[in-house]
């Protein structure tokens, strides 16, 4: 007869029952459900027997069978538990970690690294979710805003001025309306010597009961309430006045504005986007900006001009949308109008993450950041499995003693996790101070106001704790285990290693992993640094290089042509030109526009700048077709681009010159055609865009400069703006390095990637030390006997590395299809944009590739180079 | 008196146990049991009418040795104690009593 294996009831089944089965009955039970097994197998056959067994096993199923019985108890309990022996392996770990400084040194500084990213990360997450979420009633409280339905819809954070009044006055549905204006960068003067930019509100009293910034001083009640009066937070009033009492004291605002400060608001917390630090009431703007309230013009709607209400309890956002703010609209517009102009409501949980209503942040970046961080933290778990699996193997010795002495599994275990607690307690402490170290970069490169404070936080006192126990556990327990399997007799004779169930594969895909997510971040870095340098050096169309960008705080026609006239006196100055905003400007405007003798509006919106006689040339953008602009003062003429002459649906540049245009309600010709140009960032298109000589809204002087002889020039400049505006403060800033601003985001988001590249890149450098040791470790033997029999350098060198080599292009496999996803899909977010070439991923291969050959080559070199007869003699 | 009080399955569980006598452990009453009922029993219900027995003090408890078998696990052998004996004796005296006040003609309508 043939040997037969013996058949064996699922082993799954018998698995769990030993685990519930009280200790009193385990014996007895199971050999029960063995010989019932055996007994029905031979009569029925195994298949029988086993769905019998399975019966039998869910019958068995009663309190009765885990209930402990009280008599056996304590035999159980004598069982030295874990607990007992928690000094003692703090004291053995110390001790060990002592010994292994190297090991020590290596594993802590990987660990805080990843950790202190996650605790920036963190930390910034909190910062960003945390803004302006400690105002009273908060859920209750709204931003209006206006939404263009075009032919594609556009949004703004602003509404009409009359809107606030006619919500206020013609519905109920909310407790309290409180529009206000944000101006920024507007002079305040104490005396005409002392005088400081500031960000500047007229708000009515309603938005200052919304929001939760406390008076400490002043009257709730009253205060903006009077015309000419301010409210200041009290940094500002320490700035101004030092020690004396700010109440009743004089400012000015700009030339036209004089208040009297009636109240002190405690210093705006740092997480709210309301930085306005000083509060005028909101009927003082018609004598300071009279054409942001001009009467009655529902036609304009400006980012600035902001409208926030309180609904009611129990009043839904949608209704009021669908209802009262559709009902304005129908109101106050005629019926093409009505569609066009939308007004919405937007929570103010959202006002900070919109990025269509200027939110500082996207959500969806923040959650990138998350990732990141947590693909660190990965890094660094891996690199500790990798490493304490390695050094495990100079421990066989210990834990072989351990085990005859009677050391349990669970007890090896254990001792290995207070192991790695002591080291990854250690690390926590140093990401904390290197956390605390990178504060200041942080801030400074956000511009934010971070903060660590593990007393005030109770939000970073829970997470580090949280994160020590993930890590503990995720980099403890594979190694533990690995450690407790060892078997005592092969563990003392020192034969552990080549044959050890799946721990090698284990290991190799962890590396693979980490090689991985460094190649994922090299790629982004790459693609974003080669994004950013395509568009900071595009082309945009215009000249961007010696343009002196000045502003013009009073836009008189008088104090523009004498500005002028001493401009272009000094002796480095080309040509001067006044508008309301730069070529490439994000804050552009767009409105409605009624071409010729066509009986309905066009269904696009166009852009409009304003910009005198000189703009064009001297920002160097060709006229096409037509003419430039005659001087003017009011709006006569138009220059349009060809984007606007597409949208026209007309053949020919040609066939706009001369035409009529209603554009933003005012009556035009059309004069010329300038070559398209890139008027705001790379991020979005080109669209129809006019420029026509709207006077009154110039703000910005631009002086086309010789860059050859820059200083006394500018020094002129500052001479004769200064003597035009003495109660204003001369700031000056270049073309470019404003246009240079709109990739700040980018330039941020590229520095951060590098330098969580870098990190990663140094954690799996060390990662890969440690596997490399364990290899040669475990080769030492292997090496010595190949170089006896005529094994060469090179030949030892190869057996390391085709084996990295091998993980090294598996991760790119798998890095490189999901880096290309992730990163077109940043990319989409740039109309003009690279493509991403293979040039890309072959440099990102070979970064890798460089760093293993560098990491591994050090550490096999050396023991190539060893001497067999070291390696050789033991035995 | 409580304690001696047998349910049914308990008093079939108890006399298997006496009718093994030297070799009763779990799987032999599950087997004869169910041989004798003819129908299937199931050890859940076996077992833990022995642990209900044993805690009323009816049969006492020993382990027994290992077979290759039962995985090399031991058995547990059960004997019936005199409370056992007495409990069963008392059972069947109720039995009978009921059996012989049963009037001659109470069953005859069957014959």
């Amino acid at each position: 007869m043939k040997p037969k294996q013996r058949a064996q009831p699922p082993r799954w089944a018998e698995r769990f029952l030993e685990r519930i089965i009280a200790p009193h009955l385990r014996e007895e039970t199971l050999g029960d459900l063995d010989e019932l097994f055996h007994k029905r197998g031979h009569r029925y056959g195994y298949s029988k027997a086993r769905l019998l067994y399975l019966v039998d096993g869910l019958l068995l199923l009663h309190p009765r069978l885990w209930r402990r019985n009280s008599t056996d108890l304590r035999f159980h309990t004598s069982k030295p538990a874990p607990i007992a022996m928690l000094g003692n392996y703090f004291k053995v770990a110390i001790r060990k970690l002592n010994r292994h400084r190297s090991y020590t040194l290596i594993n802590v500084l990987s660990l805080g690294l990843g950790i202190a990213c996650a605790i920036l990360i963190f930390t910034l997450i909190k910062y960003h979710l945390s803004f302006d979420t400690f105002h009273a009633n908060r859920d209750r409280i709204y931003r209006i805003h206006t939404e263009f339905h075009g032919d594609k819809v556009r949004y703004n954070t602003g509404v009409p001025n009359p809107l606030g009044e006619a919500f206020r006055k013609g519905y109920s549905v909310a407790e309290k309306v409180g529009r206000v204006a944000f101006l920024p960068k507007r002079v305040v003067a104490v005396s005409p010597e002392k005088k400081f930019e500031e960000n500047i509100a007229f708000a009515d009293p309603d938005f200052l009961n919304m929001v939760n910034f406390p008076l400490v001083q002043g009257n709730p009640q009253t205060v903006l309430k009077d015309r000419n009066t301010a409210v200041i937070t009290d940094r500002i009033a320490k700035k101004y006045f030092g020690t004396d009492d700010p109440i009743g004291k004089l400012l000015q605002v700009d030339d036209s504005l004089h208040v009297r400060i009636t109240g002190i608001l405690r210093d705006l917390p740092p997480n709210t986007d309301f930085r306005s630090e000083v509060y005028i009431p909101f009927d003082n703007l018609k004598d300071h900006t009279p054409w942001m309230v001009e009467k009655d013009w529902w036609f304009s709607v400006s980012d600035d001009m902001q409208c926030f209400i309180r609904l009611k309890p129990g009043v839904s956002a949608a209704s009021v949308d669908n209802h009262v703010l559709s009902a304005i609209s129908s109101k106050y517009y005629n019926k093409d109008m009505a569609k066009y102009f939308r007004f919405k409501l937007q929570p103010l949980s959202d006002v900070h993450f919109n990025p269509k209503l200027k939110g500082h942040t996207e959500k969806k970046n923040l959650w990138a950041f998350a990732l990141i961080g947590l693909f660190l933290i990965m890094t660094t778990c891996v690199n500790f499995v990798n490493l304490a699996t390695a050094q495990a193997l100079g421990r066989s010795k210990e834990i072989g003693v351990r085990k005859v002495l009677g050391s349990e599994r669970g007890m090896l275990f254990w001792q290995f996790m207070a192991e790695t607690t002591v080291i990854v307690g250690l690390a926590t402490g140093v990401a904390f101070g290197l956390a605390c170290l990178a504060l200041p970069l942080v801030n400074q490169l956000f511009e934010i106001e971070l903060s660590l404070n593990l007393v005030k936080d109770p939000y970073l006192l829970t997470f580090l704790p949280a994160i020590l126990l993930v890590v503990v556990f995720f980099s403890g327990s594979y190694p533990g285990l690995i450690l407790a399997r060892f078997q005592p007799v092969l563990a003392l004779k020192g034969r552990l290693s080549q044959h050890q169930p799946g721990g090698f594969s284990l290991r190799k895909s962890l590396v693979v992993t980490q090689f991985a997510i460094s190649q994922l971040l090299i790629i982004g870095t790459l693609v974003i640094a080669n994004q950013l340098r395509y568009s900071q050096q595009a082309n945009m169309g215009f000249r961007k290089d010696a343009v002196v960008v000045l502003p013009v705080p009073d836009n008189k026609k008088s104090k523009i042509n004498t500005l002028t006239a001493q401009f272009s006196e000094l002796a480095g100055v080309e040509n001067v030109t006044f508008f309301d905003t730069a070529p490439a400007s994000e804050d552009v405007g767009s409105t409605g526009i009624w071409f010729g003798s066509r009986t309905e509006a066009e269904t696009f919106s166009i852009s409009i700048k304003a910009g005198d006689n000189r703009y064009a040339s001297t920002f160097g953008i060709p006229i096409v077709a037509g003419r430039d602009l005659n001087p003017s003062d009011t709006i006569r003429e138009y220059l349009v681009n060809e984007t606007a002459v597409k949208a026209l649906r007309l053949a020919s540049n040609r066939a706009v010159i001369g035409k009529t245009a209603i554009i933003n309600g005012r009556k035009g010709t059309i004069v010329g055609v300038m070559k398209d140009f890139h008027y705001r960032s790379f991020h979005t298109g080109i669209e129809p865009l006019c420029i026509t000589t709207r006077s009154e809204n110039y703000s910005q002087c631009g002086v086309k400069v010789n860059l050859a002889n820059l200083g006394p020039t500018l020094a002129g400049l500052e001479k004769s703006w200064s003597s035009m505006y003495p109660s204003s403060i001369f700031t000056y800033q270049f073309l470019d390095e404003e246009i240079d601003r709109f990739y700040k985001l980018d330039n941020m988001i590229l520095w951060l990637i590098q330098a969580f590249a870098a990190i990663a890149i140094v954690i799996g450098c060390l990662g890969l030390y440690g596997l490399v040791s364990f290899m040669i470790a475990q080769k030492t033997k292997e090496i010595g006997v190949r170089k006896v029999l005529g094994a060469s350098v090179p030949g030892i060198l190869w057996l390391f590395g085709k084996e990295f080599f091998r993980l090294l292009v598996i991760a790119f496999v798998l890095a490189a299809p999901l880096a290309w996803w992730v990163m077109n899909g940043w990319l989409n977010d740039f109309v003009y944009r690279i493509e991403i070439g293979a040039g890309i991923f072959a440099v990102a291969i070979l970064i890798t590739l460089g760093i293993a050959v560098v990491t591994v080559g050090y550490r096999s070199l050396k023991a190539a180079l060893a001497n067999p007869v070291k390696s050789l003699r033991s035995d | 008196m409580k304690g001696t009080q047998l349910g049914e399955f308990e008093e079939l569980v108890l006399l298997t146990i006496a009718l093994l006598y030297d070799d009763a452990y779990s799987v032999a009453v599950v087997e004869t049991l169910g041989q004798r009922l003819e129908r299937p029993m199931s050890l859940g219900a076996v077992h833990r009418t022995m642990q209900r027995l044993e805690e009323k003090g009816l049969v006492n408890s020993r382990f027994g040795e290992s077979t290759a078998e039962r995985g090399g696990r031991r058995k547990r052998l059960f004997t019936v104690t005199a409370v056992g004996e007495q409990a069963l004796q008392e059972a069947r005296r109720i039995r009978n009593e009921l059996w012989d006040g049963i009037p001659k003609t109470a069953f005859g309508h069957l014959s």
